[in-house]
Parts: structure tokens; sequence; C-alpha cells
């Protein structure tokens, strides 16, 4: 069955996930890289004898215990109620073959819940080697979900040739392990870890900002620059994981990166190219800004300055996540299923006995109803009517005929296709491509009825510029 | 304590002198990277011309590989220079080679058999497909066209003389 | 390596006297207060001012002003490397410059920094702040296309409405009835070579005023005793964070520039309506509306004429603000001028948000 497809207006579905997820990960790297921060920067504390660094720790403690225990973990779920809506197939998939991963993940969580509650209540109230301890399991417990997780993600950049081949065949879940340790996954655990450092000094930056740097300049100077040490690995690292990372991205995905915008002229890069660089970009500015307002000058170190830098870090893993998903155009588990949740496979079948045989409800003889649903289906995962990437500009200006030739091409899926490096192919058969083009050209059509229905305003325009031009 | 103090203070600045090293060095690093992120699309920008005339220049004539096989009403994807380029071998014989780069914006336009017309799928222009004047849709420009010669063993694209 | 830069350095300290302008900034400082922030603003817009003369500049080299000025954009966009990027650079950078200063004055308005000794710096900031919006306003015809037709069209019925010589002056600046292709060879005459020599000679006399000056304390802090104040040297801490300010701006900029290059749209058309919607930037969206408010509470040209009256009225009082708050104590006039202040920011919000559901 073809599920009642979620139509979330102007953002479309995607980035409601999209926008769940970044504010996630904001959090959850931290839950990881934090979870580091805080044994370490206790034991140090510990070890030099400084009871004025335990005292800010333990607040941040509390800080790190809110934001992630609750901020994180409420989004993380989230996130699962999204990609139910918004890929039904695909989500399904992951459950299919990862329902095992999942459980294991869970357990690691139930644990880093549990030690995060326990090492914050427990501050001051236990030996102080058993508390670090806490803080050590906590970390551990919480690097294992980024361990697990971070398989599953990876799988849709590209589940590897092994589990390809017996994707279908009922049999996927024998090669679990094939597809969880799959080409991008330890690239991509490299830069997460290295991730999840630099959030940790920056959130911790976030916290040591709110202390008076007039009456504690020394203890503000060492806490900000020990903070701000937390960047270092993740920006000298980085340029090394990105370059593995797109070493071991499928040489069809590393394409889009070089493909020109089929929408720009020369020079122009695709948008993932773009967001690639304004990650390095940003990744600079937070390395400048960081040595500019924290190391220079500790002690002026205001929240205002911590905000900013925190902002360009969302800017930096809101690209980056964005840019990874770009990366998988056309599909949503990589030569698997289409962005649409179409399997590869089936395009031929659908293409012959029809799309909209799952759609019992428009078996009717309203023609714009099957093009509806045809939209809804197959174009609805990645478009929108009128906002992000929206039709009705897209083939604006477009005559019938016109979109015609354009579905067709999408239809045939030629190997030169110029759509084909980042577009699924359109499957139905042929009426049911023609009931889509009818359902896009009246859509495109009411925009322009509209704007005639409707020329009040500008007929006010016209004639006080009339009245002016005597 | 103020033995301590200075102890600490001490090997505090010896850190801060390697430091300072390391600092500078991965600062002046990351300021290399900014000047390079604003050159390079500069440079690129201000050697736009060199470079389509550099282009221009360098070929003058192609012989697409087995051109001279091409059926009537069969058209093929060649390169003319690094540009993509469109062989057309009509039904009534002649033969036809334009430049494929959609004048709108750019794009890699396509010949339709059923049609006899050249279409560019992003915008929806449409070109005659003998001539390359533009028919319809947005395209400002006709499409770029190539002299084409034929003889027993080969057919040869040139570079029409401008003007 | 380091001897060669410090003889280098001697050398020119020498002849130039480059010693004299470090220990100046140095001994140079600046406030630290809860209002610091606002300080920054100044040097963004010089920031955003900056990025506009590279840019354009670079623009130039391909731009051809009159009646190819359409195709030679469209080249700029598409057939030229990165040239997509450069101008939605400048486009983006001429948005980030007013609205940085806009903020910037009405954060001088609120610490009341226009008082004496200041008042020659607020004149002069008000004289940029207007140059620039002319700035943007010529710039926005360059492109010729539809949108910046109509907005353009538009954008000359606010000069047009003014009494007496309002509409022969509109003629004058179009240089024609209607919009055309001498509007743009006037526009770009303006936006290229006029507007900067005015500019330019008016910044640095800002600057100067600023350097002279420094920066003005709010008048909270002013209330407090000298020992309890807190400043930070211009140089190397204030610079540091200013640098850092800069590039974070850079980096919006590159964001929004690559991210959501500006559009270039069809080729404007006199024949053809005015598509929908159709409206002056966001800078001018205020007295656009204004306008229009008293054109439909009146009948005839009346309306334009009284909305234009009024707006005119409250600008100069904007401007002369420097003369009738003019004391340190905070009594009844300063808070009338801060009144005076909320309900200009009050006005500019809703008449410019209403503008924008106006035309939705």
């Amino acid at each position: 069955m073809n599920y009642p497809f979620w139509d979330v207006p102007h953002i479309g579905s995607g980035w409601v996930i999209g926008l769940i997820a970044i504010y996630h990960i904001m959090i959850s790297h931290f839950a990881v890289g934090g979870g580091f921060y805080l044994p370490m920067a206790e034991a140090k504390a510990l070890r030099e004898n400084r009871k004025d660094w335990l005292d800010i720790l333990q607040k941040h403690a509390r800080f790190f215990l809110i934001l992630t225990g609750v901020f994180g973990a409420v989004s993380g779920v989230g996130i699962w109620f999204a990609i139910g809506l918004t890929n039904p197939e695909a989500t399904s998939t992951l459950i299919h073959n990862f329902v095992f991963g999942w459980a294991i993940e869970w357990v690691f969580f139930i644990i880093e819940l549990s030690t995060a509650a326990v090492y914050y209540y427990t501050w001051g109230r236990i030996p102080k080697e058993l508390h670090v301890k806490v803080g050590w399991v906590y970390a551990i417990s919480s690097l294992l979900t980024l361990v697990i997780i971070n398989g599953i993600l990876t799988f849709m950049l590209f589940p590897g040739n092994t589990w390809l081949q017996v994707a279908g065949s009922g049999q996927e879940a024998h090669y679990f392990w094939n597809a969880f340790f799959n080409p991008t996954y330890w690239p991509s655990l490299l830069m997460r870890i290295l991730v999840c450092t630099a959030l940790a000094g920056i959130w911790a930056l976030v916290t040591c900002s709110r202390l008076d740097g007039r009456l504690h300049a020394k203890l503000k100077t060492e806490l900000v620059r020990w903070s701000a040490k937390w960047l270092v690995p993740s920006f000298a690292l980085m340029p090394l994981a990105l370059a593995f990372y797109l070493w071991q991205v499928p040489e069809s995905q590393r394409s889009l990166l070089q493909l020109g915008m089929s929408t720009m002229g020369t020079g122009a890069f695709t948008q993932v190219t773009r967001i690639a660089l304004l990650i390095i970009m940003t990744s600079g500015t937070i390395v400048l800004v960081v040595y500019f307002f924290a190391w220079r000058t500790p002690e002026d170190f205001s929240f205002a300055h911590a905000i900013a830098v925190l902002f360009l870090g969302l800017v930096a893993t809101a690209s980056g996540e964005y840019a990874r998903e770009a990366l998988r155009k056309p599909y949503v588990i990589g030569r698997h299923m289409f962005s649409n949740g179409i399997r590869v496979r089936d395009v031929a079948r659908l293409n012959q006995e029809g799309f909209l045989t799952k759609s019992l409800w428009t078996t009717g003889p309203d023609k714009l109803a099957q093009g509806e649903a045809m939209f809804r289906g197959q174009c609805l995962a990645c478009h929108t009517r009128d906002a992000y990437r929206p039709m009705k500009i897209l083939l604006a200006g477009r005559t019938r005929e016109s979109i015609g030739s354009l579905l067709k091409i999408l239809h045939d899926y030629k190997p030169d296709s110029p759509y084909r490096s980042f577009m699924p192919p359109l499957a139905g058969t042929q009426a049911e491509v023609d009931a889509l083009g009818d359902f896009l050209a009246a859509m495109i059509s009411t925009n322009q009825t509209a704007a005639a229905e409707n020329p009040a305003k500008p007929a006010k325009v016209a004639a006080s510029s009339a009245k002016s031009a005597p | 304590m103020s033995k301590s103090k200075t102890k600490i203070e001490k090997q505090e600045q010896d850190d801060l002198l390697s430091r300072r090293g390391f600092a500078s060095a991965a600062l002046g690093g990351v300021g290399l990277c900014y000047a390079a992120a604003v050159s390079y699309p500069v440079y690129r920008y201000l050697s736009a011309p060199v470079e389509k005339s550099a282009a221009a220049a360098a070929v003058t004539s192609v012989t697409p590989p087995d051109a001279v096989k091409l059926p009537p009403g069969k058209h093929m994807m060649f390169k003319f220079g690094a540009r993509p380029a469109l062989l057309i071998h009509h039904k009534d014989g002649t033969w036809a080679a334009l430049d494929a780069v959609c004048t709108h914006l750019g794009c890699t336009v396509q010949y339709e058999t059923e049609n006899d017309r050249i279409f560019c799928a992003c915008h929806g222009g449409i070109y005659d497909a003998k001539t390359g004047k533009n028919i319809s849709g947005p395209p400002p420009r006709p499409l770029g066209k190539y002299a084409v010669t034929v003889s027993q063993d080969a057919v040869v694209v040139t570079r029409e003389k401008q003007g | 390596m380091k001897s060669v830069f410090a003889s280098v350095f001697n050398w020119m300290d020498a002849r130039l006297g480059l010693q004299d302008l470090l220990h100046l900034a140095q001994k140079k400082t600046v406030p630290v207060h809860r209002q610091t922030f606002w300080y920054y603003w100044g040097g963004l817009s010089l920031f955003f001012f900056l990025v506009q003369a590279f840019t354009g500049v670079l623009l130039l080299l391909y731009y051809r002003p009159g009646p190819e000025a359409y195709e030679s954009v469209r080249q700029i966009s598409f057939d030229t490397n990165f040239g997509w990027l450069i101008r939605s650079a400048h486009s983006w950078a001429a948005n980030l410059m007013i609205l940085a200063i806009f903020i910037h004055m009405f954060s001088v308005f609120f610490m009341k920094a226009y008082r004496q000794p200041r008042e020659f710096g607020w004149w002069s900031g008000m004289g940029l702040l207007l140059l620039s919006m002319v700035f943007g306003f010529s710039g926005y015809l360059l492109p010729m296309n539809e949108l910046a037709f109509f907005a353009t069209k538009v954008g000359l019925e606010i000069p047009a409405s003014f009494p007496l010589l309002g509409a022969k002056m509109a003629s004058l600046v179009r240089g024609g009835l209607d919009v055309n292709e001498y509007t743009v060879q006037r526009f770009f005459a303006l936006h290229v070579v006029i507007l900067p020599a005015l500019f330019l000679p008016l910044l640095g006399f800002h600057l100067w005023l600023v350097q002279k000056h420094g920066n003005a304390l709010p008048p909270e802090e002013e209330d407090k005793p000298e020992a309890q104040r807190r400043t930070m040297p211009f140089f190397p801490n204030f610079f540091a964070k200013d640098l850092a300010m800069w590039l974070i701006a850079l980096n919006i900029l590159a964001l929004l520039a690559s991210l959501f290059p500006w559009e270039l749209g069809p080729i404007a058309d006199s024949l053809k309506p005015a598509p929908k919607g159709i409206h002056p930037e966001w800078y001018f969206m205020s007295s656009f509306q204004v306008l229009k408010i008293f054109g439909q509470w009146f009948p005839g040209a009346s309306g334009e004429v009284i909305g234009m009256t009024l707006f005119t009225l409250g600008l100069v009082l904007w401007i002369l603000v420097p003369l009738y708050d003019t004391s340190r104590k905070s009594g009844e006039r300063a808070r009338n001028a801060t009144y005076f202040g909320l309900l200009a920011l009050g006005i500019l919000v809703v008449t410019t948000t209403w503008g924008y559901l106006a035309i939705r």
C-alpha cells in the first residue's frame, strides 16, 4: 500500500526531520563529548586539589544533565516520529535490519541516562574516586550509543555491496554486520567523535562564560583556556577525517560534488559542494573566533561571546548534516531505495503494473486525483508546492507539453539523463505519468489564475504610477 | 604558597613559548585558508574571459568517432574541445552540428527524434534541429552552430567563421 | 625571518611614525559595560561597506549599463566563473550593511551618544545612512530585471509626490517619463561615481570624529563614579573582538550568498503588467506604506503630499535630536527623546510589517 503521504506545507516533511535532527545532534554529540569532559576535568581538579574548579564542574554537570537528559532524549524520540511519517518504507527497512542494533543501543542509552543522574546527584556524597568512575561509566556508555547509531546512519548512505546482493531476499538480517560496518562507518565515526569533543568544549565555554571575570580572574582564565583546548583535536584532524570519508564514499555519490548545478552556470558548484565548503569555512571561523574571544582575553569572555561560538557550531553542524543527507541523492538508502521510498528493483514492475495499484482510493475516473496521488507519492518526498524546492516556481512558465517532456525524461531515466544523478526515476504507467502532468499543469496554472483574479494591488500601483506621469 | 605560584607561572611561561609558536602557525594557516577561499573565486572570476578565449582558440575542428556510420534520422553527442556538442544526421540527408549548451542557463540540451527538435529539460527551452534557432521557452539566443564537412571516411566538424 | 620583519618595520617606522600610531591605538580605550555589544555595529557597517566596494569593483569589470544591462548581468550570473557568487555577495552585503547601519543608529540614539560633543558624529552618520539608501535604490535598478523595473517605478513615486517640483524631479532622475535605459545609465553614474565621491569623504569625517571623541557612555554608566567604570584597551583587546565579529559577519555573508544566490528573474518589459505584489526593498517599505495609507485616507494626490510632509518632518526632527536633547542629566527632555525614539522604531516596525502583509 502507498501510505497517505505526510504533506507538510512550505518546508516539506524532510525539513521536519532536519530541524529536529539538527537540534538533537547539537545536544546528543555534546552528551558524548561532555561525558568525557566531566570526568577528565573532575580528575584534573582532584589531582590538583582545586575546590573552585569542582564547584563550576558541578554547575556544568547539572546543566549537562538537564540539557542531554531532557532535551536530547526527547528530540531523539522526535526523530523517530518524524522519519516514520516522512518515509515509512525506509523506516521499515531500517527496522527490519537493525532491530537488534537498536536493542543494543537502548541498553547503553538506559545506562547512559541513569549514570548521568547518578553522577550529578551523588556529587560530594560518595568517595571521590568512585564518583569519577561513575563519570567514566557514563562516558563509555554514551560513546557506545554513538558507535551503534553511526552504523545505522552510514548504512543509509551506502549499505555496501554484500548487503545489496541479498537485499529483498529475506536474508538481510544475516548480513547485519556487513550492513553495520559499511564503507563509511569508520570515517564517519571518527568525524562524529571529533565533533563530540569540539561540542564538549563549546558547551563548556557557555558555562564558563557565566563566571564573573573580575571576581574570579584566574579561575575563569584557566577554565576558559582548558575548555577552548577541547576544540583543538577536532580542527587539527577534521581535514584528514573528511578526506578519509570522501575517499570511502561511493564514486557515484562523490561525483555529486563535482556536478555543475543545472540551474546555474559555470563556476557554480552544487548545493552540496557549496555547503561542504561552508563547513570548512565555518570551522575556520570557529577557530579564529574562539582564539579572539576566548583564548586572548579569557576574563572578558562573556555569555554573548559563548552564544556566538555556539551559533557558529550550529551552522557548521547543520551544514554537515545537510551535506550528508544531500550526498545520498537520489537514494534514501544507497542504491537500494530511492528518496521517495521506491525500491530500485521495483521500478520496472511499477512501470508495467502501475504505481497507483497500491493507492486504492484513487481508482476512480478522476485524473486529477490520480495525478495528485502520483505527486504525493513520488514528488512530495523532496519538493513542496510553493516554498522549499517549489514545483510552482521550478515549473513556472511551462506549457503542458513542456511538462510532459520533462516527465518523459524522468520516466525514461536514460543513462545520459541530466537528472539521473540527483533525482529518482518517475515510476508508473504512461496513463499515470499523463495524470501527473495534468495535475502539475493545473497546479501551476492555479497559481497564475490566482494572480489574475486578484489584480487589486498591481492595479493600484499602476494607477498611482499613471498619476505621476502626466 | 608564593613558591608554588611562581613555579606554576614559570611552567606556564614555558608552555606559552612553545604554545605560542604552535598557535601562531595554526592561526596563520587558518588565515591563509581564508585568503585562498576569497582569492580563488576572485581569480577565476577575473580570468573567465581568458579561459573562454583560450578554449575557443584551442580547438578548431573535431572528427567525432564513427560519425560517418551514423544513419539518417540518428544523432550523437560528442565533445568539441571541452564543450558538449550534438551531431544530427537528418532524415533528408543533411547534417547539423550544434553546440549542446543551452544559451539560457547552460544545461546540456538533447535531440528529440520524435519531434525533430532540440529540447532543454532544465527550463523547457526548444530549438530548431537544423539551424539551432531558439523557437520557444526562455533561451535568449540560438545555439552555436558548427560547419559539417562530410567525406568518404569521416565527418569533420569545424568552427564556423564568425560574422 | 623575524629580524627581516623588524628591520622593515624600523625602516618604515622612521619615516612614517608607525610606533606613534601603535601607541595611540594602545592608549585608546573602549568602555566595558552591559551595552558594549552595540559598539561593534559601527565596525560591522564599515566591514559591509568594504565588501561592497570590493565586490562592486569586481562587478564593474563585466557590467554594461544602458540597453545591454540585463544581458550583462545575465552573463555575470550564468556565464562568468563565480559571477553569481560575486553578485550575490554584493546584493546580500548591501542589505546587511543597511541593516547594520540601522542597528548602529538606534543604539546610538538610545545610548544618547549624539550629545555634546558628538553632534557632528550623529549628523554625518545620518548622512551616511541616507546615502546608503540611495546607493541601495540606484543599485537595485542596475540589473534591469522585471522586479527592479517595477520597484524603481514604484519607488520614484515617493519623490514624485513632493509638492511643486516633485514630479519634475522624478522625471529628471528617470531621464524620461518612464523607467528606461537612460534611467539605468543615470543610476549607474550615480551609483559608481557620484555617491562614492560623496560617501567616502563623509565616512572619513565620521571615522575621524569617532577617533577624536571615542566611544560614548550610555547615561547609566555616566552616572557611575569613575572608579566603577571599566575599560579595555582598543588595541589589541577590542580590535581582536572586532576582528572576530568581522569574521562572523563574513561567514554569515558567505552562507547567505552561496546558499541563497540572488535571483535574476525575467528581463524588464514596460508593456507587461506589473507582477503580483511588487514592492520596494525592505528599507523603503515603511515610507512606501505610509504614503499608501495616507493615499487611501485622503482624496486625490493630497494624501500622498500629507504623508510625505509628515515623514519629512519626522526625519528632520530625528536628525535635529542633538539640538533639543542636550542635557547630560537624565531629565524630562531626555525621557521625551527616548520616547520619540521608541515611537519612531515602533512606527518603522509596524508600517514595514503592515506593508509586507498588504502585498501578500
